[in-house]
């Protein structure tokens, strides 16, 4: 299997546009790090361009930003891309970060059976809040932020060479210092955030192969 | 107890469960913020509280993280896990 991401970066409402933009920092420390990268973005985020890349491009990890269930991923307006008992074997022997609602809890399970491949993502929704008035640039939403930049250490840690569960337990920690600054603010939205950080940190999960590393 | 007494008192216990998530939340977020929870767009306090009080599955959920966070509150597991990285 080959040194490389694949990433999907659909943007057909509000939380997949925040999830994708807030991406673009992976896109970066992969550049910086000379990981290949292939991007699957927009509308073309459908089960055939996805189903189809998977196969052409033999990358080690995939990540996944968009819309979830406990069996399947989805893209661009909720299409289902990967879905158990149908092609959840595409992921077998990689390292898959899903950051969508649930998927950990029966696609995770599935993708890594019987195989070394290993899955990190959400046993809950994946939740987190922003500020409306910054909507139209979520790059300026310091309210989401904190909920990306944590979550983006999953596969940052990777592609530093860290292992998987190295890469999980680190974007954690900073899941807890995030809430032990947002309690210390004491301020009305304090609160809302560090409950649903906690969410984060609570659902985050790893199954597989725990010590799989992508370099 | 009886069935129907104790079907009763899970209702109340329910009933009352939602109005606190309920104060939580219009104690909680301005009016600028939304929460993003599934697959149902960003949600303002009002659309929030109206799952919660519809009890669907979106209210399930946002009355389920409250909850977590009470109940690590109180058990001292959130102290315990944000101790851990005191300093750090």
């Amino acid at each position: 299997m080959k040194n490389g991401i694949l990433m999907t970066l659909p943007e057909s409402d509000d939380v997949t546009k925040y999830l994708s933009t807030f991406s673009k920092e992976i896109i970066g420390v992969c550049i910086y790090n000379q990981i290949p990268i292939k991007t699957i973005e927009k509308e073309k985020v459908t089960k055939s361009n996805v189903v189809s890349t998977l196969k052409k491009l033999d990358y080690k990890m995939i990540i996944f930003n968009g819309h979830g269930s406990p069996n399947c991923i989805m893209g661009h307006k909720n299409e289902k891309l990967i879905l158990v008992e149908e092609n959840h074997f595409l992921l077998k022997n990689r390292i898959t970060y899903a950051r969508s609602c649930w998927s950990v809890m029966e696609l995770g399970e599935k993708a890594v059976e019987r195989n070394n491949g290993c899955f990190i993502g959400y046993r809950t929704p994946f939740m987190f809040i922003i500020d409306i008035t910054r909507a139209a640039n979520p790059l300026k939403d310091n309210v989401a932020k904190v909920f990306f930049e944590t979550s983006n250490l999953v596969p940052i840690g990777l592609i530093k060479g860290h292992t998987a569960e190295e890469s999980n337990e680190n974007a954690k920690r900073s899941m807890l210092k995030s809430i032990n600054k947002a309690l210390r603010k004491r301020d009305k939205d304090s609160q809302a955030i560090a409950q649903t950080l906690w969410n984060n940190y609570v659902s985050q999960e790893i199954v597989g192969n725990i010590e799989e590393t992508l370099i | 107890m009886t069935d129907s007494n104790n079907s009763k008192e899970r209702n109340n216990v329910k009933k009352e469960i939602k109005e606190l998530v309920i104060t939580r939340i219009e104690a909680q977020m301005s009016p600028n913020l939304r929460l993003s929870i599934g697959n149902q767009g960003s949600l303002n306090a009002n659309e929030m509280i109206e799952h919660v009080k519809k009890g669907d599955e979106i209210g399930k959920q946002i009355i389920e993280s409250h909850l977590r966070f009470i109940r690590a509150q109180a058990s001292g597991h959130l102290l315990t896990a944000l101790t851990s990285v005191f300093g750090e």
